[in-house]
């Protein structure tokens, strides 16, 4: 079967598989389609841009928090509510990232981490805002928004689009400039290209629609905590898109439904869940490394 | 200028009060000292082996554990509280030469976020291991005998354990100091930091290298956790400001610089010691700005070299 028939049958299943689910499997697929979104959005940095970035839960965090916010306390509309999420997490990830880009490598992963602390830290500090340690709570979508079915679909429909976006970026000019410079930033600035313009642009675009899978988010899930920007919050993408295998556009993707799964079956048995997923964690960086989609690709390969 | 005024009294009037300003000063050096002996080793460590462990606040907390559970044996005596501090040195020691040895030693060819990822499931496992062992609730241990109380110095009366610890991180300093620059193994550990390919090209073990070093840098965290012990509260919380503290160390102070690392620590302790006077709910975020702010004036941090 050829790739545009397979794309179409996958979202043609992904229409109607809220119809056969309960409300709360249905809230379960919404956190599916959300950590994909987000497990891409920050594999543009991880697996296109080489830049490894632990604090990209902070833009998760901007952009459900902006939400939160607004529809709590201004009793906006979504309509409103959601653009404002993109945009406070375009503009965080403006200003981190003109400090973070500066030192790429660990640097950057430490620097990304640092700023992530820092938000988490005016979350949890900021009470009259952010409603501090109990976080912000009761969040409901207006109309038939309010629905799980229809807010599923309101997601799947933005999931999609901005998924379509990312893909389009990465095979555009400027997706290939970028991973020529995971291989050789050097080389690349010698061509005359401005090499932190070109990390700084991704890290905002990866900060935008992390933030708006946090705005998605927020809506489902009814609430937002300082958790969400707590450090550990930072490790799920990075270990979603290695799940998945990061080498690969839909790894990612493969990744978060795994992990939602796991976290959700695993989390229903015990109150150890870390403890299992740093198990997990140790077991796919030793034996592992390619993740589910490079093993895949290796079995199917070597049947040939 | 009212307001001026009001704002300088309600956030900066404690600066007329030198004993306040005193005390502040001595905490924020110990608690500087106690930073010092975490961010030193994940300076060593990086410097060899240029991983970032976000394990070691992890570690840490798992000397303070150990040293919680010795001291338990003889609350308030001078002799368990030394066999504490023992244990959480010797005790991070063992620990981390066995994960060097079984979880990293695979992972040095591999790319950065393996390690960084192996690292980060440390965190996970031993933050819920302590709760399987220990429980999940604050533990305290009491501060030996002959430490307990104040002491006079200057005309202004300081906690004795405070004094104690500042000059406990000295002489580790200055020990750590004599190993780096007086012996072999300091000057192989020096060399590897700038190179670590060439002096495994000219025959030194690397390996048993790396795993010395990082079973250094988690002993110097275990008794910096020990010797924490009797100031914070031990439970399952204790690690996440640690390490947040520690990186802002590197970051100041330039990551493999020791040295760098021994400023910055006294630096953040400050800061933090008085930013809490001032501005008690926004005390955090002045250690953030003060990263920022090297950050843009000098990227590679104040000892380090740039790339």
């Amino acid at each position: 079967m050829n790739r545009p028939s397979l794309l179409a049958i996958a979202i043609l299943a992904a229409i109607a598989l809220p119809l056969g689910l309960t409300d709360f499997w249905t809230f379960i697929a919404i956190e599916v389609l959300v950590f994909a979104l987000y497990a891409v959005s920050f594999n543009l940095l991880l697996g296109y841009g080489g830049m490894l970035s632990f604090g990209h839960a902070a833009f998760f965090g901007v952009g459900g928090y902006t939400v939160a916010i607004l529809v709590k306390h201004g009793g906006l509309p979504l309509a409103v509510a959601f653009p404002a999420a993109l945009a406070m997490s375009a503009i965080t990830a403006a200003i981190i990232g003109f400090f973070s880009v500066r030192r790429i490598g660990i640097y950057f992963a430490m620097l990304t981490f640092a700023f992530q602390m820092l938000l988490y830290t005016v979350a949890l500090k900021a009470t009259g805002l952010t409603g501090g340690d109990d976080g912000i709570t009761g969040l409901k979508a207006a109309g038939a928004l309010s629905k799980p079915i229809y807010y599923y679909w309101f997601a799947l429909i933005i999931v999609i689009v901005a998924l379509a976006l990312m893909h389009r970026i990465v095979h555009s000019p400027f997706g290939m400039t970028l991973q020529a410079l995971r291989g050789n930033p050097r080389r690349v600035e010698y061509v005359g290209i401005n090499v932190r313009t070109h990390q700084l642009a991704t890290f905002v675009l990866a900060g935008t629609i992390a933030g708006l899978a946090g705005a998605i988010f927020a809506i489902s899930s009814g609430n937002v905590f300082p958790g969400w920007l707590n450090w550990t919050a930072s490790a799920t993408p990075i270990v979603m898109a290695v799940l998945g295998g990061f080498r690969t556009f839909i790894g990612p993707m493969v990744g978060a439904a795994v992990y939602v799964m796991l976290e959700v079956v695993i989390s229903g048995h015990t109150e150890y869940w870390p403890l299992i997923m740093g198990v997990i964690i140790v077991v796919l960086v030793l034996m592992m490394p390619e993740g589910i989609m490079g093993m895949t690709r290796r079995i199917r390969d070597g049947k040939r | 200028m009212e307001t001026i005024g009001l704002f300088f009294t309600e956030h900066f009037g404690w600066i007329q009060n030198p004993v306040v300003v005193a005390r502040q000063m001595l905490a924020g050096i110990s608690n500087g000292m106690l930073l010092f002996l975490i961010s030193a080793g994940l300076s060593l460590i990086f410097g060899v082996s240029r991983i970032v462990n976000f394990a070691h606040g992890v570690l840490f907390m798992l000397g303070a554990y150990f040293a919680l559970t010795i001291a338990g044996f003889g609350p308030e005596s001078g002799l368990w509280f030394v066999l504490a501090l023992i244990a959480g040195a010797v005790g991070l020691f063992a620990f981390g030469a066995a994960v060097e040895m079984a979880l990293l030693r695979p992972l040095y060819q591999a790319a950065h976020e393996f390690q960084l990822l192996l690292t980060f499931a440390l965190v996970f496992i031993v933050g819920d291991l302590v709760k399987l062992i220990w429980g999940r609730e604050d533990h305290a241990v009491a501060v030996p005998g002959l430490l307990t109380g104040s002491t006079e110095a200057f005309g202004v009366t300081f906690p004795t354990y405070r004094m104690f610890l500042i000059v406990f991180g000295v002489l580790v300093a200055i020990a750590l100091w004599w190993v780096l620059h007086r012996t072999r193994w300091g000057i192989l550990v020096r060399a590897a930091t700038m190179d670590r390919h060439m002096l495994g090209a000219l025959g030194t073990n690397t390996k048993a290298l790396f795993t010395g070093v990082f079973a250094l840098g988690a002993a110097l965290a275990g008794l910096g956790g020990a010797l924490a012990a009797p100031i914070v509260a031990v439970g399952p919380g204790l690690h996440v400001q640690v390490i947040i503290d520690a990186f802002v160390v590197v970051v100041i102070g330039g990551m493999a610089s020791v040295g760098g690392a021994l400023v910055a620590s006294l630096l953040v302790g400050i800061v933090n010691a008085f930013g809490v006077l001032a501005f008690p709910s926004a005390a955090v975020v002045l250690t953030f700005a003060l990263m920022a702010f090297i950050l843009i004036v000098r990227p590679w941090g104040l000892f380090g070299t740039p790339e």
